[in-house]
């Protein structure tokens, strides 16, 4: 990852939330993670900035729909929850069907790929699907309990 | 709208309490924009309970920009697109750049799932494939300003076309980058909505750039987007 060896300061919160009976845990790394954050492929949302000395961490419940699997694990220093890693996103989407449309001529065209980079951040969500936020808060009852 | 918000902070002298302020004001604007809570100023103004001239200034201006949002998108973006009074697609976007602008970090990376405040940089930004959520689609780098993306990544998780009250045809996702998440996130939205009409209403933005995903598996892109395909992942797997 690019010259981006420098100092990372990662701070996560959960905000709106209200669906559940929770309060954000609120966060940040008080020692201001050191070192690259890797992002594995193009697994979604923060990796954790770092696993080292005080950093817990617990794996939220496998989530599943008919179209799709999730699981994350949260990470914690102290009792701040400082690193959400999606372990587990199923490849699949929504089904499609082909569409007859004209590209306009003020637009380029090109052909849908996928593919893997080496990226800071991920645009398009998949941390607001109710599953993701199930095992989130999965992983977050379980630090809770202390286990 | 439930969602976690990540600040990261490229700067090695950087405080993180000085993140603190920007999640205040989120939490602030949840419990005054929140349509889960039944308290929250948007619920009681969509029950009838708070008469707008009463709400809070900031509730004002944001209803009132969603309804210029509205009418700059001929309707495609409206917060009022179920039946019920959400402004959580402009809410979100807005929020966002005021707790990045009240961290005061010049090189921060605010995501929230998955709509981005870019401040410094240059950010290497993926756009998620909309078929293969664990793929990219797209990458760019981005130094300064927003990135938006609105898709059906998952069922049951959809946008409904105000004008239909259906989910649009067509298309799979639209990323819209551009100076403010606000708009981007509002210009995404109405470009998903429009379906296979939103790709030309997306070239006539400006200031804007955007690139929309087909269900043929075309994309069509602005002029003056920048992001190129996912090559690495190539190269890495040969």
């Amino acid at each position: 990852m690019r010259a981006i060896a420098a100092l990372i300061v990662t701070a996560v919160v959960v905000v709106l939330l209200a669906r559940y009976e929770t309060q954000a845990p609120r966060t940040h790394d008080p020692d201001a993670a050191v070192g690259p954050v890797r992002t594995p492929r193009a697994i979604a949302t923060p990796p954790p900035m770092r696993s080292g000395e005080g950093t817990r961490s617990f794996l939220g419940p496998a989530m599943t729909t008919p179209f799709s699997a999730i699981q994350v694990r949260a990470f914690f220093t102290g009792r701040r929850l400082t690193g959400i890693e999606t372990v587990l996103l199923s490849g699949d989407g929504p089904h499609t069907e082909a569409l007859n449309a004209r590209a306009e001529p003020i637009l380029r065209e090109s052909a849908l790929e996928a593919g893997g980079a080496d990226v800071d951040v991920v645009s398009g969500a998949t941390s607001t699907s109710r599953i993701w936020l199930d095992s989130l808060q999965g992983a977050i009852d379980k630090a809770r309990r202390g286990r | 709208m439930g969602m976690p918000v990540t600040a990261r902070v490229r700067d090695p002298a950087f405080d993180p309490a000085a993140l603190d302020p920007a999640f205040a004001w989120l939490e602030r604007v949840d419990a005054l924009f929140s349509t889960y809570r039944p308290g929250s100023e948007i619920r009681r103004i969509d029950a009838g309970t708070l008469a707008l001239a009463d709400a809070d200034p900031l509730v004002r201006g944001v209803l009132a920009r969603c309804e210029a949002l509205r009418r700059a998108t001929a309707g495609a973006f409206d917060a009022r697109a179920g039946g019920r009074l959400d402004p959580s697609g402009y809410v979100k976007g807005w929020a966002l750049e005021r707790a990045a602008a009240l961290t005061g970090a010049r090189e921060l990376c605010l995501d929230g799932g998955g709509d981005l405040v870019l401040r410094g940089g240059p950010w290497r930004v993926g756009i998620r494939h909309p078929l293969r959520r664990d793929r990219l689609c797209s990458v760019l780098e981005v130094a300064g300003g927003a990135v938006a993306t609105s898709a059906t990544y998952e069922r049951g998780q959809h946008i409904l076309d105000p004008r239909t009250g259906r989910p649009p045809r067509g298309v799979l996702s639209v990323t819209v980058t551009g100076p403010e998440l606000a708009t981007a996130d509002a210009y995404a939205t109405a470009a998903f909505a429009m379906g296979a009409a939103g790709p030309a209403w997306t070239a006539s933005l400006g200031g804007y750039e955007a690139m929309t995903v087909l269900e043929d598996g075309r994309v069509l892109s602005t002029s003056g987007y920048r992001g190129r395909p996912p090559l690495a992942a190539r190269a890495a797997a040969a």
